[in-house]
């Protein structure tokens, strides 16, 4: 790991959040481009934590956001709303009313992972889909077709995945910053690392044998029997059935050991792998 | 047979055309034909830094453009036999460069019997850099002993398996790390990212440490690649580089002595 100090606060904690920076205020338009973007890199939007910035907002544009209208629609499009940052002091009351968390902001360096509404040229950056051998090998692997809100919505009612629970994915190779694997399905197992800035995720359970760096996600349509198992944990966000954690903020004393997590009471339990 | 070898490092200033040129040269010294691909459209150094920049005539846009021959664009080094520059256009930007065209200029180089093909890419994912790794059979990722320069290392590497031709075929482009910039001293002070450190965190074979060192502008300014310079650290670390990329068993130097032990015990 990064010994130095400034390697630490270089980092950022909002960096392992995603960012939804808005320029527009109307609904209507943010749910287009949102769907748009959603047929592009579906895997963006299951059960994926989201800060609001709404640093580029006038204040006049503040007032007329619907923040209600906002929330449902990111619940709505599989996102787990996180809070708003960067709100003019016009939208603080609406905020609090409409059930916002207030994030604290933090404006000098934005989020890598920062999705912009209405600036075509920065879609580029949204995600960038793991590599096509995978998605050859398995056509299970990494999903590029839109996942429709029934077929979440329907896996998140029946739990129960053993039915239709398919072999795993072995994957050998780094998952490098900026890619994305997802084991549609089934079980994620990694014999190699996962960056800092990359996205693993599966249906099931996900085992990683080198070390575990960036965000993982297991049970993304909602089961809550998945587990995650690494050789060292050092994730920046660890989700599983949409609970998450951000490593950083969590007491444990595995960082860097083996651990496995599971979900307790809606409570992520980091225990030590025996 | 000719490997083509991709000089990347996502970040720009981190030392790639410095390392293009210099590996570019070593490897035509020890007899092996090789040729050095600016594809740092628009922004071209590469020629200045090996100091070809007043014979350029016809660059690599016009070869993709069916302007000039390859062979009229192609500058022969009058120092080192057996090194050959393909400098970049100033004046265009690169969306003159086709995959098409690229794949022309580059299978042209290997009926023409050159062994290495170095492509010197641009900074950043954007297209320059893509068309520099995508007929990539290896690749050299260059690395300065900083967070954000090995973040953006990390970010190539995945794009380089992913999104190449060789990736696209199910193949695995062999991988080479370089550090460049390396200074013991920072590293101990805290200031820079120890090698035990980057090598762990992109977990990538360790090719060469390039030490920092005045030579290399001196090098550069005077149009001299910096392997020339025998004299200079760096001109030596990438002397070893380039033998040790030929198969040749060389101990890493350049490190400090304390960190010695401790990478010996890594790294055999
Ligand atoms: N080992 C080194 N020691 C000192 N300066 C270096 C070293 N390597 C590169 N530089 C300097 O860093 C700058 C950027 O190098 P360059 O090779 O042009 O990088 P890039 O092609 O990645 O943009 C140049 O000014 C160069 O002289
Ligand atoms: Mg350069």
């Amino acid at each position: 790991m990064i010994a130095t100090q400034s390697a630490l606060e270089l980092k950022g904690e909002m960096l392992m959040l995603n960012v939804l920076r808005l320029q527009d205020v109307d609904i209507k338009l943010i749910e287009e481009t949102l769907q748009q973007k959603r047929n592009e890199a579906p895997l963006f939007f299951v059960q994926s934590p989201v800060v609001v910035d709404c640093s580029n907002l006038s204040q006049e544009q503040g007032k007329q956001l619907d923040l209600r209208a906002l929330r449902r629609l990111l619940v709505r499009m599989d996102f787990v709303p996180v809070g708003l940052r960067n709100v003019s002091n016009a939208m603080l009351a609406a905020s609090m009313t409409s059930g916002w968390n207030i994030l604290r902001s933090s404006t000098k360096h934005p989020p890598q992972k920062a999705l912009v509404i209405n600036t075509p040229d920065e879609n580029a950056r949204v995600t960038e889909n793991t590599s096509t051998e995978e998605q050859e090998q398995n056509e299970d692997a990494v999903s590029t077709e839109p996942v429709s809100e029934d077929q979440v919505n329907e896996a998140i009612e029946n739990t129960s995945l053993t039915s239709r629970q398919k072999q795993g994915l072995i994957i050998e190779r780094p998952i490098r910053s900026g890619q994305q694997i997802y084991a549609k399905r089934g079980d994620l197992i990694i014999l190699s690392q996962t960056s800092a800035g990359s996205e693993v995720m599966a249906d099931g359970s996900i085992h990683v044998y080198g070390p575990l760096r960036g965000r993982v996600l297991a049970g993304v349509k909602g089961n809550k029997k998945a587990r995650i198992f690494c050789r060292s944990l050092e994730a920046e966000l660890i989700v599983i059935a949409g609970c998450y954690q951000l490593l950083d903020e969590s007491e444990t004393e595995l960082k860097g050991k083996p651990a496995m997590i599971h979900l307790e009471d809606e409570k992520l339990i980091i225990e030590p792998l025996i | 047979m000719s490997k083509v070898i991709v000089v990347t490092s996502g970040k720009g200033g981190v030392g790639k055309t410095t390392t293009s040129a210099a590996f570019a040269a070593g490897l035509a010294s020890k007899g092996h034909r090789t040729a050095v691909i600016d594809f740092d459209v628009g922004l071209r150094n590469l020629d200045l830094i090996m100091g070809v920049e007043r014979r350029v005539v016809y660059d690599f846009v016009n070869v993709i453009n069916g302007e000039a021959t390859l062979r009229q664009a192609l500058i022969k080094d009058k120092r080192v036999d057996n090194l050959f520059i393909l400098p970049a256009s100033q004046t265009r930007d690169k969306d003159a460069l086709t995959k098409e065209g690229v794949e022309s200029v580059i299978n042209e180089l290997k009926t023409d019997g050159f062994e290495f093909i170095v492509c010197d890419s641009p900074a950043g994912i954007e297209k320059g850099a893509f068309m520099a790794l995508y007929f990539a059979d290896e690749a050299i990722i260059v690395t300065n002993p900083e967070v954000s320069s090995v973040r953006d290392s990390d970010r190539i590497l995945g794009i380089l398996q992913s999104k190449s031709r060789a990736a696209e075929n199910g193949d695995v482009i062999k991988e080479h790390l370089v550090i460049t910039r390396y200074s013991p001293e920072r590293v101990d002070m805290g200031d820079m990212i120890s090698l035990e450190d980057i090598v762990d965190i992109l977990s990538v074979p360790l090719l060469a440490v390039i030490p920092e060192s005045g030579s290399v502008l001196q090098a550069s300014n005077s149009g001299v690649p910096v392997i020339m310079d025998i004299k200079s650290r760096a001109g030596q670390a990438y002397m070893d580089m380039t033998a040790r990329f030929l198969g040749e068993d060389i101990p890493h130097r350049f490190l400090d002595i304390e960190k010695k032990g401790f990478f010996k015990k890594l790294f055999g």
